[in-house]
């Protein structure tokens, strides 16, 4: 697939229609922002994405690394006053905005790729392959070497990947979607 | 008169395949205990986790769904996946395909009929029922609580027989992270702020838990491969926690949330200059040990901080 326009009025009608039709309950209480774990690391907090989508300023959050460092750990939808599903927002804008040209955290943007394209190769996930492919992408060439031993020690890895039997039909269906 | 034997399918996930081998064992152990025959799914392929559930979620649904029908063919409906996050997307698609059409919104309804698309073009034929059953290791051993009670009961009251010595030393603060019951799809059979199962099923054999403020914190999961500073912050908030709380060892039954803070201590350690030795058990290994098994047949030399004795 290559990199597609992207248009953000499609996005935010889908999230405002179907993916979250209470977002405009939101108090602007901020609990989700108080209870998530990764907030420091935000560019914006989670209550301000949602004013940013109600303010129609999609591009903000479309280039920052919100959406992407988001391990949808679900304590903002938990935790809301108004029961709205901030995680599936933040899903809904990766999945939408994934083919598309934006900013993106660089490191978790090469891990999913190669790690969609592990599956898609092998029909199941392969560590060693993995671990490396990401060092050598992310130009990070020792990262976690000083576990690697451990690991090996306590025979915690496969070496060698696995291959499913029915892993052509999975590429097939899969490769649409990559 | 003997009751029916229990049969489930299982679904390891590729994490319990190979990283986490030690959790997979010791489930594979303690259902044996218990009496449960369990088949593994044959040909079974990764569930795409995180990266496929975050960049499309047609390419999620099809790669989880291929494995509840190949179960299907195998003759099994109930599936035991442990990993919570396997559990989430395989308890995702299963709902998917379960689900009525005429309930379903445009976008779903979009969503489940490409789903029956790919699934066609993978070579499947589908039945027009489905009603598969997704558990978790935990709600799946709530689920059969009676038979825990009742091998534990056998266990003590054979003649001689004493509690192995290494859970007499344990004191344990369970950890349950975040994904089992807060995502929104997944069956909420605990309390969700402070939930309690782990505690109920130690307590079936005899375990007693610290009061532990952190049940649910997030450990940072999968950030752990690409920004690994801030997992290993929010895993030694976990550490420390749990031992402001009196205890000595955690336990957890999510195979990341155990590296996150098993094999990455001696990160946390380096990183804030501290001296950690908490033991993270999965909740398999104690209640198999607690019904006998030995401390080789659930692999707790496979922990990388050991537990002292």
């Amino acid at each position: 697939m290559k990199k597609q326009e992207i248009d953000l009025n499609k996005i935010q009608e889908e999230l405002e229609g179907y993916i979250e039709p209470n977002m405009n309950y939101c108090c602007q209480c901020g609990k989700c922002s108080a209870g998530c774990p990764v907030v420091e690391a935000y560019e914006y907090k989670p209550h301000q994405i949602i004013s940013l989508i109600q303010a129609g300023q999609m591009e903000k959050i479309i280039n920052s690394n919100t959406i992407w460092l988001c391990v949808e750990c679900d304590i903002c939808s938990t935790r809301c006053p108004e029961k709205i599903s901030i995680a599936s927002i933040m899903n809904h804008l990766r999945v939408a905005t994934w083919q598309k040209n934006t900013k993106k955290d660089k490191n978790i943007a090469k891990f999913y790729k190669l790690f969609n394209f592990m599956v898609r190769f092998f029909g199941r996930s392969y560590e060693p392959g993995l671990i490396m492919g990401l060092n050598v992408g992310t130009g990070r060439f020792f990262n976690d070497a000083d576990i690697a031993a451990d690991i090996l020690k306590k025979r915690k890895i496969k070496i060698l990947p696995e291959f499913v039997k029915g892993r052509k039909e999975i590429g097939k269906v899969t490769k649409k979607y990559q | 008169m003997e009751e029916e034997k229990i049969k489930i399918a299982y679904y390891p996930g590729c994490s319990l395949n190979s990283t986490s081998l030690d959790f997979n064992v010791s489930i594979k152990r303690l259902l044996e205990v218990l009496g449960i025959e369990y088949e593994e799914i044959e040909d079974w392929n990764c569930c795409g986790t995180t990266p496929a559930h975050h960049t499309n979620e047609q390419l999620s649904s099809a790669l989880s769904a291929r494995n509840l029908l190949l179960a299907d063919k195998m003759g099994y409906d109930t599936i035991l996946s442990p990993c919570v996050s396997c559990y989430n997307k395989l308890g995702h698609a299963a709902k998917i395909i379960a689900s009525e059409e005429e309930g379903l919104n445009d976008f779903e309804l979009e969503h489940k009929r490409q789903l029956v698309e790919d699934l066609q073009e993978m070579g499947f034929k589908l039945k027009e029922n489905y009603d598969f059953k997704v558990y978790t290791i935990l709600n799946f051993l709530l689920k059969h609580r009676k038979l825990i009670k009742e091998k534990y009961r056998e266990v003590t009251q054979k003649s001689g027989s004493e509690p192995p010595r290494i859970l007499e030393r344990l004191s344990v603060a369970c950890y349950y992270g975040c994904a089992l019951l807060r995502p929104r799809e997944a069956e909420k059979f605990d309390d969700i702020e402070n939930p309690t199962s782990m505690e109920q099923l130690l307590g079936d054999v005899g375990i007693g838990c610290r009061k532990f403020q952190f049940k649910t914190e997030c450990c940072g999961a999968i950030l752990s491969l690409t920004n690994k500073d801030l997992v290993l912050k929010l895993s030694r908030d976990i550490l420390e926690m749990a031992l402001d709380c009196g205890a000595n060892s955690l336990v957890v039954f999510c195979q990341l949330c155990q590296q996150n803070l098993d094999l990455r201590q001696s990160q946390i350690n380096r990183h804030y200059k501290k001296d950690y030795r908490v033991p993270v058990l999965y909740l398999t290994q104690v209640l198999g040990m607690a019904l006998g098994l030995s401390e080789k047949e659930v692999m707790l030399d496979r922990l990388f901080v050991k537990p002292e004795i």
